[in-house]
């Protein structure tokens, strides 16, 4: 049984074991539609009567940031608006237009303490690659692929403890990278510069990983003192990554590392 | 036939551990499905019938989660000669503490392996969240799910079996 094993684990390195895989994925994609079918809506209930008091504080803090944001769509407006004129005289296009995404739906989930990766129902066939970004419905980022066959993807997802993304907070230059940690949290660990609770974390681009910018979420809580050479920051992801049922690829964007082994 | 049965529901097993169990946490931990259909194929079936359902559940888990299958082989290897030892050293337990005591301790070591799989994959991890955090809470799930599980069926005239390997054929009992 040990050499079974070890045979298992030699041949999934090769990846012999590869074809294999996409085709009982694919055998058993009707079960695992009936099962999401019929135990989702369950879940999604007990999940809602069981947090009834972190909703309850959650609409009170959006109630005052809607009312910060109103006051300042106000302001953008007249940005805009400024921003469209300039753009008119100098005849720029609006909008980024090489930016792509396909949509997929989280098919199957290995969540543990340690891990956290999701099954898509997008494989090669549908452009997929390795290394490619995938982000919210919204655009907040949610993980990586690490594997893909002809239906299905798999993807890493930033919550789980090997995931690494370097970041940097939107606007005042502190950067450094955030980390998944165990229970499916973030922490930001800080390389240089000033940090705040409630401060916005994007993506900063480098090591050609993720493209810059990136929504990934913000600082909940900074704590040790100003004479700590690493403070321990945790940051609230932008979307609830553990109950997000639909997801985009980002099929432009391929890591430049892979790009370069290419 | 029987062998057939057992052999697809610890397939299904799989696939109900990364659809439903997740939807379903507890204490962050997920109900351990798999390894729960590996015992009560050993405890109401034949230990050979559980030797071959290891291997079927670590490579259909493996392709489900996008896990290593050999790794999954190791994690959930020792349930068999566990229920054997207990068997064989006459610990004063019946059949369902015997099934339970094997259960518990190849619950502890599977987490304790895919948690050394993660982190020589690069995830940080300290000894007290690992045993306080992952072993105990699993423990008290695996048992929590067998009582569940294990009273219904031996109500339903399902008999407890040996664990022990008796010579003999071995496709016989198949």
């Amino acid at each position: 049984m040990i050499g079974l094993a070890l045979f298992l684990a030699l041949a999934g390195q090769v990846g012999v074991l590869n074809p294999f895989q996409g085709v009982f994925l694919r055998i058993t994609s009707p079960v695992e539609s009936v099962l999401n079918g019929v135990f989702r809506p369950v879940a999604s209930l007990l999940s809602g009567a069981g947090e009834a008091g972190n909703l309850r504080d959650e609409n009170n803090r959006l109630r005052l940031e809607n009312e910060a944001l109103r006051n300042q769509v106000g302001e953008l407006q007249q940005n805009a608006e400024d921003i469209k004129g300039l753009r008119d005289a100098l005849n720029l296009t609006q909008g980024d237009q090489s930016v792509k995404y396909v949509a997929a739906d989280i098919v199957h989930r290995d969540a543990s303490p340690f891990t956290d990766v999701v099954t898509i129902n997008r494989g090669s066939g549908d452009q997929i690659q390795v290394g490619m970004v995938v982000v919210s419905t919204k655009g907040t980022l949610l993980g990586k692929v690490t594997k893909v066959t002809a239906t299905n993807s798999f993807v890493r997802l930033i919550t789980d403890t090997q995931s690494t993304v370097s970041a940097e907070i939107l606007g005042t230059g502190a950067d450094g990278s955030v980390k998944g940690t165990p229970n499916r949290g973030l922490s930001f660990d800080l390389a240089q510069g000033e940090i705040q609770v409630g401060d916005q974390v994007v993506t900063a681009g480098l090591g050609g990983g993720f493209p810059r910018g990136l929504p990934i979420g913000r600082v909940a809580s900074v704590s040790g003192t100003s004479q700590d050479l690493y403070k321990k920051v945790t940051v609230e992801p932008g979307v609830r990554i553990g109950t997000a049922e639909n997801v985009l690829v980002r099929t432009d964007f391929i890591p430049e590392s892979l790009g370069l082994e290419d | 036939m029987k062998a057939i049965i057992a052999v697809a529901g610890t397939v299904f097993a799989a696939v109900w551990q990364v659809t439903v169990a997740p939807l379903f946490p507890v204490w962050n931990i997920t109900f351990d499905f798999v390894l729960l259909a590996l015992v009560l194929v050993a405890a109401f079936g034949t230990p050979r019938r559980a030797m071959v359902c290891i291997p079927v559940a670590a490579l259909a888990y493996g392709f489900l989660a996008n896990r290593e299958p050999g790794l999954l082989v190791l994690a959930y290897l020792p349930l068999l000669p566990l229920g054997l030892y207990l068997e064989e050293t006459r610990v004063p337990l019946n059949h369902f503490g015997r099934t339970a005591l094997a259960l518990v301790a190849t619950g502890a070591w599977a987490r304790l392996l895919l948690v050394l799989g993660a982190v020589v994959g690069g995830a940080s991890a300290n000894v007290g969240f690992v045993l306080f955090g992952v072993v105990l809470p699993g423990l008290f799930l695996d048992l929590a799910l067998l009582s569940l599980v294990y009273l219904p069926l031996r109500l339903l005239g399902w008999s407890g079996q040996s664990m022990s390997l008796s010579r003999g054929g071995y496709y016989s009992s198949l």
